[in-house]
């Protein structure tokens, strides 16, 4: 009875990018927990069982977006080899996304506001099918654009008319 | 060079010069040469459709004027003056638009110039066309008029194809031949690969449409008959009817349901009757060729180069028949026009599900592979989830506050359980996979049964997803990418190992760079 299973790819995301990522959760994450304690403030009758519910609600908020980024960064890697690019990704569920460099028809590199504060970059890879987008997050930017030159410069080379 | 200043010549300038005579593969010498009109009919097909405009406009015209009392005489001139305008707007405005449209076929390209405002000039050249698709409703029919619409199976974007509206059907045919080089003398050496089998119409009524078609029907003709101004005779009619029922429900309820079958079945017959009336898929050199339509018919080309593969779709009732359908999975098929009832991926009607096989199987160039059935746990997921939902409705139907329903809450987690139960294992039972000599073959689908035949040098990339709870029993799903069709077809549930070696073999190399397998080597 042999085991089969997939090994994580070799690289993890640039260490900023779990600063950058808290960043992100932050945004998101501090207006939600805001609004309850606030609704809580200015819409009930204080109740105290109430109270410690809004409380543990903003907590939790405010905790997830410390811990989410640390648990991503643990889990997301990437590799690129010659035959194909391979990513992993996701904390309960899983997701492996392998797209071999034959049927690569498009090579993305983009980079939001705040991300480029951290000097950090997106590669997207994109091939034919319309499901198979790669996307690898968080990488130094400029390791991003040698990458993206990188698979440029492979995809080109392999013979195939990427359907 | 400007399309739009220089005068166009061309043969057939007039509305009424006939067909286009001519070869049509042979382009005449010059570069400036050859452009040549559509076909000059179009005019009175367009003033026999505008018919259906006069119809719509002369019946509320007819009631504004008998409201403001106006005499017989005066109504009937006012409703035969709209008829005449709104007849003569339409055939001016198709021969202005047949005046300003030209085509010519050259050695290299198909080239269409058109537009009474905006000039166009679209040109395709002849290599790249994919699919020469040809269309004529009841009235094009009757003049001896087709649409011919040119495809480059480029992803079907807005606008990728080039369209010849209408050219007279000699040179529509004409026109299909030569692009899709081929000879009139070639025909399909092995007969079609089915044709229409007026026995298969029993499966057209398979279909939820069939329950909920003529309530449908009922709805829109109250909608159209309100529009008209007849709201009154409506309400009044409804009311009745309303009243009747409930007067004597033991009676009409039966009956309601009764007609309501009748009239989803009849239509369900007459719909299948047009979509798929003279039905027939060959397979040409290189492509296939499926024709179809009573009224209206349809002749459509898709070349075997984009072919990815094929589904068989079995619907709940359609299953229960005995019947199932083909689809292709190919690439840059667009999505249907409004106009269309069937979907341009169909390969067949609804048909016996042995000879849907068989078709799937010559289409696909092999036979299909008996399929390997999927672990338990992937069945006892399936039962825990429904378990779950039954008790979440359980848990929701005992906490229903109000005394009204608590008589008869309690049903719904009974239906839930009833069905979600049935769900699990239909779903279950339905799961399996198993590779082909050429194929990836996977079957899923409790409602909707679908079996995919996902050709291996079509698959573009793996995506491998493992929940938290598939990662607990051992299971995981392989989604195989692609450009064609929907874009990604799952293995849904597979054992661990299973599914990595049959992903691992399906594309040789690709997987196994990132594969560990512990134990035998």
């Amino acid at each position: 009875m042999s085991a089969t299973g997939l090994r994580p790819p070799r690289n993890r995301a640039d260490p900023r990018a779990v600063p950058w990522w808290t960043v992100q959760w932050l945004i998101l994450m501090v207006p939600v927990a805001g609004a309850a304690v606030a609704a809580y403030w200015m819409f009930t009758e204080r109740a105290l069982w109430l109270g410690v519910v809004a409380g543990v609600f903003a907590a939790g908020c405010l905790v997830l977006a410390v811990v989410g980024p640390r648990a991503s960064y643990r889990v997301e890697r990437w590799e690129v080899t010659d035959q194909a690019v391979y990513t992993r990704k996701g904390w309960l569920t899983h997701t492996w996304r392998v797209a071999p460099m034959s049927r690569i028809q498009r090579v993305d590199t983009a980079r939001g506001p705040v991300q480029r504060l951290f000097g950090l970059a997106d590669v997207t890879v994109t091939t034919a099918s319309s499901a198979g987008a790669v996307k690898i997050e968080a990488l130094d930017h400029e390791v991003a654009a040698e990458l993206a030159e990188r698979l440029t410069a492979i995809t080109q080379a392999t013979p195939g008319d990427a359907t | 060079m400007s399309a739009a200043a220089r005068p166009l010549p061309g043969p057939a300038t007039g509305p009424i010069s006939g067909p286009i005579s001519g070869p049509v593969g042979e382009p005449p010498g010059g570069p400036d040469d050859g452009w040549r009109g559509l076909a000059g009919r179009s005019p009175w097909a367009s003033g026999v459709k505008s018919l259906a405009i006069v119809v719509a406009a002369a019946i509320p015209l007819a009631r504004f004027l008998v409201g403001r009392d106006w005499p017989a005489g005066g109504i009937v001139a006012a409703c035969a003056g709209a008829a005449v305008l709104i007849v003569a707007v339409v055939v001016a405005y198709d021969l202005l638009r047949l005046r300003t449209t030209r085509w010519r076929l050259t050695h290299e390209r198909l080239e269409l110039r058109s537009g009474l405002t905006t000039r166009q000039h679209r040109s395709v050249p002849r290599d790249r066309v994919r699919s020469v698709d040809l269309r004529a409703d009841p009235v094009r029919r009757a003049f001896g008029l087709s649409v011919v619409k040119v495809g480059t199976g480029e992803h079907a974007a807005d606008g990728s194809e080039l369209v010849l509206d209408p050219l007279s059907r000699r040179d529509a045919e004409a026109l299909r031949r030569t692009l899709l080089h081929q000879d009139a003398a070639e025909e399909p050496a092995d007969g079609p690969l089915a044709e229409l089998s007026w026995s298969w119409i029993r499966y057209a009524p398979l279909s939820v449409w069939t329950f909920t078609g003529a309530a449908v029907v009922l709805g829109a003709l109250y909608k159209v008959l309100d529009s008209f101004g007849a709201k009154r005779l409506t309400t009044r009619v409804a009311t009745g009817a309303w009243e009747w029922i409930t007067a004597h429900p033991l009676v009409a309820v039966p009956l309601l349901l009764g007609v309501n079958l009748a009239v989803g079945v009849l239509g369900a017959v007459l719909l299948f009757a047009e979509s798929w009336g003279h039905y027939r898929l060959e397979r040409e050199p290189g492509r296939l060729r499926l024709r179809r339509g009573l009224l209206t018919t349809r002749s459509l080309t898709l070349e075997e180069r984009r072919l990815r593969g094929v589904e068989i779709t079995e619907p709940l009732l359609l299953r229960l028949g005995g019947g199932a359908r083909v689809r292709t999975i190919a690439t840059g098929l667009g999505k249907a026009a409004d106009d269309e009832t069937e979907d341009a991926a169909a390969l067949t009607p609804p048909v016996p599900r042995a000879l849907a096989v068989r078709v799937a199987a010559r289409v696909s160039g092999t036979g299909l592979p008996s399929l390997a059935p999927h672990p338990a746990a992937a069945r006892r997921r399936r039962v825990v989830r429904a378990l779950v939902t039954t008790a979440v409705m359980a848990a929701g139907a005992a906490l229903v506050p109000w005394d009204w329903a608590r008589g008869w809450v309690w049903l719904v987690p009974a239906v839930t359980l009833a069905y979600g139960m049935w769900l699990a294992v239909a779903g279950a039972a339905s799961l399996g996979h198993a590779l082909g000599p050429r194929h990836l073959v996977a079957r899923r689908g409790a409602v909707v049964r679908r079996t995919v035949a996902l050709d291996r040098r079509g698959i573009a990339g793996w995506t491998i997803t493992e929940s938290l709870f598939q990662r607990r029993s051992g299971l995981l799903t392989v989604s195989a990418t692609t450009a064609a069709g929907r874009g990604h077809y799952d293995v849904v549930d597979v054992g661990r190992a299973d599914g990595l070696d049959l992903a691992a073999h399906a594309v040789p190399g690709l997987l196994d760079p990132f594969l560990i397998r512990e134990g035998a080597s």
